[in-house]
């Protein structure tokens, strides 16, 4: 089930209201119907696949009692914990990766002279949301494990925690210590935190429907015929595809914390304004917050972090971001896309800025940003934009092309709408869009954070006008990071 | 919670307040001129209407109508006359118009290239072969005086049946309460228009349960040509019926058509039994510019332009040949 759409719109009424008057009975009664919802939630796209996650949260259950058990045998405690990652990243790497190592593997051969028939690729269908509620699962035995977490007895409670229908399919990735510890308890409405909720949900929607889609046919047309196209809409359809995939991504995190709320659960917040960061280290502090904590908890830190020497860090750093990149998507491109990245840090690391920027934001007590700032940010979107060449493109020869095409035809041409519609239209969208966003830069939890009633009505009647404004039905409306 | 309540639901209806003043304020609605089927059984518009008409979610096209005393979107008003030469021209909704401004019509520019006559426009959204012949019979009176008569025939659409029935369901529909609601409540008209309704009527009608999956199945080639070989002789069939139905006068009448969408045994048969008719394939084809609008497929200010000439020089040909007799 899709949050933009109809059953949505139908379903998230009619669960609040029997959550808060129906089941309200007390919290294990409610966590029941979490637990039902979601897995109608997931259900919808194919039944089939809640086998998956019923499977993932019997099988990280059992081994959280059981390395909770063995807390004093390090040994015991160890090979339990390896039960889990391994259950988790084989149900990953068997539906995710194992058409693609298939693949590498026998291209591999042929670069070697020998041809291998591709006998063993199978048609593996991509589980929704994989690898967000098997790293989700992951992180409740590895806590158990660092012994920050207290396994629950509460089955059930456990099951609403991996499959909490707001954030089941595309994050952001919580983990056990928070979500967990709000599922088990009481949860009693608050008017305040609903009103948020609606607030996050409205601007997630703005994101998604303005933003994201009315791009998308526009990157997709320059990328699908970069080859007939001029540097300019080159770098264009890169830069558009930068707000595309930010507005998809942060829309989705935004709709689902906001719904999350509806329920009284709070989750941690997924973006805090990435387009606005003065380096790439501070950029990751900003972007997919929940994966790049993920990392940082369970594999940086646990290699040494930066406890170690610093050639030993960057081996870290390097480590993260590649395997950051593998878990975006079965590719190569995305592991360049990683290794990118990583090259981008790098520098940044070695001149101990990468924590510089970790407490502030742009402008911190200024309303306007300085010139620097501004050169650092415009800086900061070069290079992810530019890196987002090979996340988007099919292909790492296809990226390479893309990129060849940019300095081999460096020319200037009006690029034109696939629809023919006015591309004005959408460069004001943006420049009002970064204009507000920069306005709200402080709280990334409440879009709306103006003293006037009026104002604020005035900004909610806009952001409706505008998704009305810029609505396309023709447009596919799966959001870009449940492919992940 | 009841605050909550109380509160979202108060902000709902006050936003949807301001998006119905927001609508209206920059006409980003359609209208639709009231639809009525007269005595004579023909289905057209309400006779003296005018408004605009609006394409997109963003006024990316706006055009004014005006619907004359005969019920049909024209500058000007029928009077055929022994004296006058006049020239009709039936179809859907590309001689209909609403996509462009009613002064600029192609009846306006073929009657800015000959002076001498008047462009009677009978277009109407939906009109197929069975709605014109039955027309032109209806108003025999009005066509005995017509000297020439253009019919555009879009061959994949306007032959599917043999026999003309008014649709009084479709029309009683729209007059109905409802759909008068839905017309004047302005951001119903708009979110109707732009599709934002669509997933609810589709699940209301189930029919976002039913809808077939697109990849599934698809017919061989052998089962195309198969189909398209029995609806071709389906639809000549229908064309030498309604014909006989409703009478066609040779001499008078000449088909506007697009050859490269229409079935070469079908202008064969045209060809042979002496049914005229214009083709303005080559003229689109040879064209530099585009000949249809960008957010839908009628044609613009230059397609219409085109078909004029077209038009024009066949009726200077046709008036000479008469001046000659």
């Amino acid at each position: 089930m899709l949050f933009n759409s109809i059953e949505f719109l139908l379903f998230l009424p009619v669960i609040f209201v029997l959550y808060w008057f129906i089941f309200n009975k007390n919290v294990r009664i409610q966590n029941v119907l979490i637990v039902m919802a979601s897995y109608v939630f997931y259900g919808w796209w194919d039944w089939r696949f809640l086998l998956l996650i019923f499977l993932s949260t019997i099988v990280d259950y059992f081994v959280g009692q059981k390395i909770y058990s063995h807390l004093n045998n390090k040994a015991k405690r160890k090979s339990w914990l390896y039960v889990s990652v391994a259950f988790n990243l084989i149900l990953l790497g068997f539906f995710k990766y194992y058409n693609f190592f298939i693949d590498s593997f026998i291209d591999m051969f042929s670069l070697a002279g020998y041809e291998i028939k591709s006998i063993w690729t199978l048609k593996v269908i991509l589980p929704v949301g994989i690898s967000f509620y098997t790293f989700q699962t992951m992180s409740y035995t590895f806590d158990i494990y660092y012994k920050k977490l207290k396994p629950t007895k509460d089955f059930i409670a456990f099951m609403a925690f991996v499959s909490f229908f707001p954030q089941l399919v595309a994050g952001p990735i919580e983990r056990a210590s928070n979500l967990l510890l709000q599922i088990t308890n009481n949860r009693t409405f608050k008017y305040e935190q609903a009103t948020s909720g609606i607030k996050l949900i409205l601007w997630g929607f703005f994101k998604k429907l303005v933003i994201a889609d009315s791009l998308a046919p526009i990157v997709d047309d320059i990328f699908a015929n970069y080859h007939t196209y001029p540097a300019s809409t080159l770098i264009l359809g890169v830069c558009l595809f930068s707000f595309q995939v930010y507005g998809d991504f942060s829309g989705y995190s935004d709709i689902a914390i906001g719904t999350a709320k509806l329920f009284g659960v709070e989750l941690m917040s997924n973006f805090k304004f990435p387009n606005f960061s003065r380096n790439v280290a501070e950029y990751w502090q900003r972007w997919h917050i929940s994966l790049s904590t993920w990392f940082r908890h369970y594999i940086y830190i646990p290699l040494g972090g930066s406890k170690v020497s610093k050639l030993k860090s960057l081996r870290n750093i390097w480590i993260i971001f590649l395997v950051s990149g593998f878990w975006h998507g079965a590719n190569w491109t995305f592991v360049f896309w990683g290794g990118l990245h990583a090259l981008f840090y790098t520098p940044v690391f070695l001149m101990g800025r990468n924590r510089l920027y970790s407490k502030s934001v742009i402008a911190q007590n200024s309303i306007l940003p300085t010139p620097i700032e501004i050169i650092q940010i415009l800086i900061t979107f070069i290079l992810v934009s530019f890196s987002r060449i090979f996340f988007r493109s099919p292909t790492l020869s296809a990226s390479f092309d893309y990129i060849r095409r940019i300095y081999n035809n460096f020319s200037y041409e009006d690029y034109m709408h696939p629809m023919g519609y006015r591309m004005l239209d959408f460069y004001i969208v943006l420049i009002f869009f970064t204009i507000y966003e920069y306005l709200i830069r402080k709280d990334e939890r409440n879009p709306f954070k103006f003293n006037s009633p009026y104002v604020r009505f005035f900004i909610y009647t806009i952001i409706i006008f505008s998704i009305l404004l810029f609505y396309d039905d023709n447009v596919n409306r799966s959001f870009i990071y449940f492919q992940f | 919670m009841k605050k909550f309540i109380i509160k979202t639901s108060v902000y709902i209806l006050l936003i949807l307040v301001m998006l119905e003043m927001l609508i209206r304020l920059f006409h980003l609605y359609t209208e639709d001129p009231p639809r009525i089927i007269d005595e004579y059984g023909v289905e057209k518009r309400k006779p003296d209407h005018n408004g605009y008409s609006v394409t997109g979610n963003r006024n990316q096209n706006f055009s004014e109508f005006n619907i004359n005393k005969d019920g049909f979107n024209s500058y000007r008003e029928y009077n055929p006359t022994e004296n006058k030469i006049e020239v009709a021209i039936i179809g859907d909704s590309f001689i209909e118009g609403f996509h462009q401004d009613y002064n600029k019509s192609i009846g306006k520019k073929i009657e800015d290239s000959i002076t001498e006559i008047e462009i009677y426009e009978y277009g109407y959204a939906g009109y197929d072969l069975a709605n014109q012949l039955h027309l032109i019979k209806s108003y025999k009176e009005q066509f005995k005086l017509i000297d020439v008569i253009v019919i555009y025939l879009n061959y994949e659409s306007d032959l599917s049946r043999s026999k003309y029935t008014p649709n009084t369901d479709r029309v009683a529909m729209l007059s109905s309460n409802l759909f008068k609601i839905r017309d004047n409540i302005k951001l119903l008209s708009f979110t109707s228009k732009i599709g934002v309704l669509d997933p609810v009527k589709a699940f209301i009608t189930g029919k976002a349960f039913t809808e077939e999956n697109e990849g599934g199945y698809k017919t061989n080639e052998v089962d195309q040509v198969e189909k398209k070989i029995k609806r071709d002789l389906k639809y000549l069939n229908n064309f030498i019926s309604l014909v006989n139905l409703y009478g066609y006068d040779k001499d008078k009448t000449v088909m506007l058509l697009d050859s490269r969408k229409t079935s070469s045994n079908f202008l064969a048969y045209c060809d042979a039994n002496n049914y005229n008719y214009i083709d303005f394939a080559s003229t689109f084809e040879n064209s530099k510019k585009p000949t249809t609008l960008i957010y839908d497929w009628h044609w613009n200010d230059h397609g219409r332009t085109l078909i004029a000439e077209l038009l024009s020089n066949y009726l200077k040909r046709k008036l000479n040949q008469k001046i000659n007799e």
